[in-house]
């Protein structure tokens, strides 16, 4: 079973990365194009991170309307800066694009999901009670984040508010270099394993019947998924739901589950998307809003008629 | 084929299973009977290795079943439950082709497909294969699921209540399929079922539990009894013999 | 309930007497003005704000819980709180001069929308999946918080809805909380109500097999939940955990009669707030930690624990 129009992404896809770096002050000007260059290296990177991190979850899960996202990691980067900014004030600010930044960040979110992780083997929790833990966390995270941002100065406010969504202005090349191995080592170990991942999206008991050590691999790819996620945030900032989208419009329109189809499908939905977003950031808002606002608006909205237009999701 | 020996089982604080000693006849039809909460579908997930028992042991072909790695177990035995709802955008063709995935890992073989195209054909499935597995009926797609269990090739296949909320064709239907494996391919088959007469009138060996305790075992004709039965269910039973099969009367108001 | 009724006393006796001037009771009696004005400008109607929001929060939180038949939902995690600041945010923009009624009326209508909207979202989900339903709560309050932000954003009024979102009690004087007096009547609606709400809490086939008027009582819960959430969101900002916790344990020891438990839910939902301000106020003397953040540590701590006990059951 193949999806026979590829082109149907493929040639949008090209259209507006070429739009992206030459339309406009980029044309010509060699510089400018390298630093856009750069920037569309990120969104690559940011949309594989999404779109796989999100599939893998809920084909762990067995749920599509999760994403990492609920686990709390982007709570702890919310958490982690507004702690930067307590510590080292406005100017400490190590901001996430830039290499060091992001290592830091990094770390953080990574030990973060490396507690919870080993919270999910000792107490040998069933996954759900797993997910309601990262929400909990999650949500005490975000609270004491945001009273840390309260207390930050109004210039400080306006850092850390920044930080809070996703774009793709602040990497650095460096960051994009240490991330970019990573993620494509991930990339290539998913999809040589994506018979596996279609075993298990028949749930834990007949992918066991099947010859999978289910809880192992649970373990495994919700290791790699919690990495994607936090490389994701720690270089361009949350991207809240947006993989719940990319994944379900890609189960849309490849019109099956396997993952050999789903998760190449995402990962250019994704990158459609956060290119259509710098797109109408640049041309139809005139800045007046930003990537991170546009691309949450957006899938929020596609988010609210998935759950209303499918009689049951599980 | 499989054995069990002395096997305990319980969840939080409740023992489910007690001291459970029993063998399941090679190449046969066995039927695992009980009320409800008699620890059938618990004996069943045990030998499945879906749940690791607290005390006891499990042998297949007599070595312990610890001993097997998952997909080594997988190779030899087969388990299908039930699929209260799927959603998974599947063809049938594809989901039959994940019963070949312990002996594959995903890379389908010209033996693995000849293996899919005989499960397909072996239910009569043909003119369903191209079909998403959600859009089927009831019926049709716990016989898509059995075909994917019949692809595994395994020499023994599991099923806990494969009958449930099927009508009485497509009962049948898995019934009959289920006694050609054993007869024609040499299957054991061991399977939960709560409708007593399809049991009967299927299967080679019964094996009815109570309180999580093996209550009788044996040959068709030693469980059917009635004094037997109606001490199983706590129900007054009437065992008739018609035509070669058997019906149980258990519905009269005394 | 009775050793309830004295820590909230206690409690409250210790709240009205902690602050930044240290409240001397002798002087109370001994009827100084100084005092007296202290007491009542700022100490006494914290108290009361503390109380009602408190019980307030509690009972909006089993009243859900009901209505959606699962144990892990409360306004902070079905959107509720999103929806009353973006009701809000749009009253501060289309009606700037407008006072705290207007704006309260406004973040209750779209309350209860965003109510009404997740409760058929809920309803078409399999029972199976009734774990997961805080987080399709709270990925819906996402996706109303990414509508606020986006029309903040186009407001230049970012910082300001940081601000209510955090829930503070310090700011409360005396003519500023008054709003909150409307969780009396919704307190006693509910309590008037309880048994329709336990019928409810059984499904809708079942209660309308027993004769309930579903949709007449879902409309008025969910009237209830957008007063309360409206009230307190205005006047003090918002609360995490109270609704869910509070619930949750008395569910755990004295079962779900709502009638029964109701006035063990409020009162335990203003003693954990009570608490929650005390150790907020202590902590830090004499700077106090905003009350959003110790229940939201208190309550989330206490949250994890149920959690790994094996869930509520």
């Amino acid at each position: 079973m193949r999806w026979r129009y590829p082109w149907l992404i493929l040639l949008p896809l090209l259209l507006l990365a070429a739009l992206f770096l030459l339309q406009g002050p980029a044309w010509g000007n060699g510089y400018l194009l390298s630093r856009r260059l750069w920037r569309l290296g990120a969104m690559l990177l940011a949309a594989l991170c999404v779109a796989l991190s999100s599939i893998v979850f809920q084909t762990l899960s067995g749920n599509r309307v999760l994403s990492p996202a609920v686990m709390g990691y982007e709570a702890a980067y919310g958490l982690g800066q507004a702690l930067m900014v307590l510590v080292g004030g406005a100017l400490g600010v190590v901001q996430p694009g830039m290499a060091g930044g992001f290592l830091l960040s990094l770390g953080w979110v990574l030990g973060y999901a490396w507690l919870l992780q080993r919270w999910l083997g000792r107490a040998s929790l069933r996954l759900e009670q797993y997910l309601l833990l990262g929400l909990v966390l999650g949500m005490v995270m975000d609270t004491f984040a945001q009273f840390a941002r309260f207390g930050a100065s109004p210039g400080e406010f306006a850092v850390l508010q920044g930080l809070t969504y996703s774009s793709f202005n602040r990497v650095t090349p460096q960051a994009l270099l240490y991330a970019a191995a990573p993620v494509a080592l991930a990339a290539l170990w998913l999809y040589r394993r994506r018979a596996e991942l279609d075993v298990l999206l028949l749930g834990r008991e007949q992918a066991t019947a099947l010859g999978v050590d289910y809880l192992r691999c649970q373990r495994r790819y919700l290791a790699l998924a919690a990495v994607l996620a936090a490389i994701c945030t720690s270089l361009v900032g949350p991207t809240a739901f947006m993989g719940v989208l990319v994944a379900n419009l890609a189960y849309a329109i490849a019109g099956s589950s396997r993952h050999t189809l789903t998760m190449p499908l995402g990962s250019a939905l994704a990158l459609l998307l956060f290119l259509l977003a710098q797109w109408l950031v640049e041309h139809v808002f005139n800045y007046r809003t930003t990537v991170g606002i546009l691309v949450n608006l957006l899938c929020g909205v596609y988010l609210l008629a998935l759950l209303l237009r499918r009689k049951g999701f599980a | 084929m499989i054995s069990v020996h002395a096997l305990s089982h319980h969840y939080v604080g409740r023992t489910v299973l007690s001291g459970i000693d029993t063998v399941f006849p090679t190449g046969k039809f066995s039927a695992l009977i009980g009320a409800n909460g008699a620890g059938k579908s618990t004996l069943l997930m045990l030998m499945a290795r879906q749940l690791q028992p607290a005390a006891g042991e499990l042998r297949l072909a007599g070595m312990p079943l610890s001993q097997l790695t998952v997909r080594q177990f997988a190779q030899q035995v087969a388990t299908l439950r039930q699929f209260p709802d799927f959603r998974l955008r599947l063809t049938l063709e594809e989901l039959v082709a994940f019963g070949r995935y312990p002996h594959s890992q995903g890379r389908l073989g010209p033996a693995d497909k000849a293996a899919v195209d005989d499960a397909i054909d072996y239910l009569g499935l043909a003119s369903l294969r191209g079909r998403y597995v959600d859009e089927l009926s009831g019926g049709q797609r716990q016989l898509a699921f059995l075909a994917m269990t019949i692809a595994q090739q395994t020499p023994l296949l599991l099923l806990d209540e494969p009958l449930n909320n099927l009508d009485i064709r497509h009962a049948i239907d898995i019934m009959r399929a289920l006694r050609r494996l054993c007869d024609e391919r040499g299957c054991t088959v061991i399977m939960v079922i709560h409708d007593i007469n399809l049991a009967a009138n299927y299967a080679d060996h019964i094996v009815a539990m109570k309180h999580g305790r093996v209550y009788a075992s044996g040959e068709v004709a030693e469980v059917m009894q009635s004094a037997l039965l109606g001490e199983v269910f706590g129900l007054d039973f009437e065992v008739q013999r018609q035509h070669g099969g058997y019906v149980c009367n258990y519905f009269t108001y005394r | 309930m009775r050793l309830m009724l004295i820590a909230i006393v206690l409690l409250g006796g210790l709240s009205l007497s902690l602050g930044s001037q240290t409240l001397q009771w002798a002087d109370v009696l001994a009827g100084r003005e100084d005092t007296w004005l202290t007491l009542q400008a700022s100490r006494l109607p914290r108290l009361l704000a503390l109380l009602l929001a408190g019980s307030g929060l509690a009972v909006c939180g089993v009243i859900l819980q009901h209505m959606v038949r699962n144990r892990f939902v409360e306004p902070g995690t079905t959107g509720g709180l999103e929806a009353a600041k973006l009701g809000m945010l749009v009253s501060l923009v289309l009606l700037p001069d407008a006072g705290l009624l207007p704006r309260m009326v406004l973040a209750m209508l779209c309350c209860l929308l965003a109510g009404l909207l997740l409760v058929m979202l809920l309803r078409r989900m399999p029972v199976h999946g009734q774990t997961l339903v805080p987080v399709v709560g709270l990925l819906y309050g996402a996706v109303l918080a990414a509508l606020a932000e986006f029309y903040a954003y186009r407001h230049h009024l970012l910082q300001d809805m940081q601000g209510w979102l955090l829930g503070d009690f310090s700011r409360v004087l005396a003519g500023q909380y008054e709003l909150l007096y409307l969780i009396v009547p919704a307190t006693v609606l509910a309590y008037v109500y309880a048994r329709r709400f336990t019928v409810m809490g059984m499904g809708e086939q079942m209660a309308s097999a027993l004769g309930l008027g579903y949709a007449a009582t879902l409309g008025l819960g969910l009237l209830l939940v957008a007063m309360v959430v409206a009230a307190t969101v205005i006047t003090v900002g918002a609360i995490p955990f109270v609704g869910l916790v509070v619930p949750n344990l008395v569910a755990m020891r004295y079962g779900e009669n709502l009638e029964r438990t109701l006035p063990l839910v409020a009162g335990g939902g203003a003693l954990l707030l009570l608490l929650c301000d005390v150790v907020g106020r202590v902590l830090m003397h004499p700077f106090e930690v905003p009350i959003a953040l110790t229940a939201g540590g208190l309550g989330g701590l206490v949250f994890v624990y149920l959690i790994l006990r094996g869930g509520p059951r």
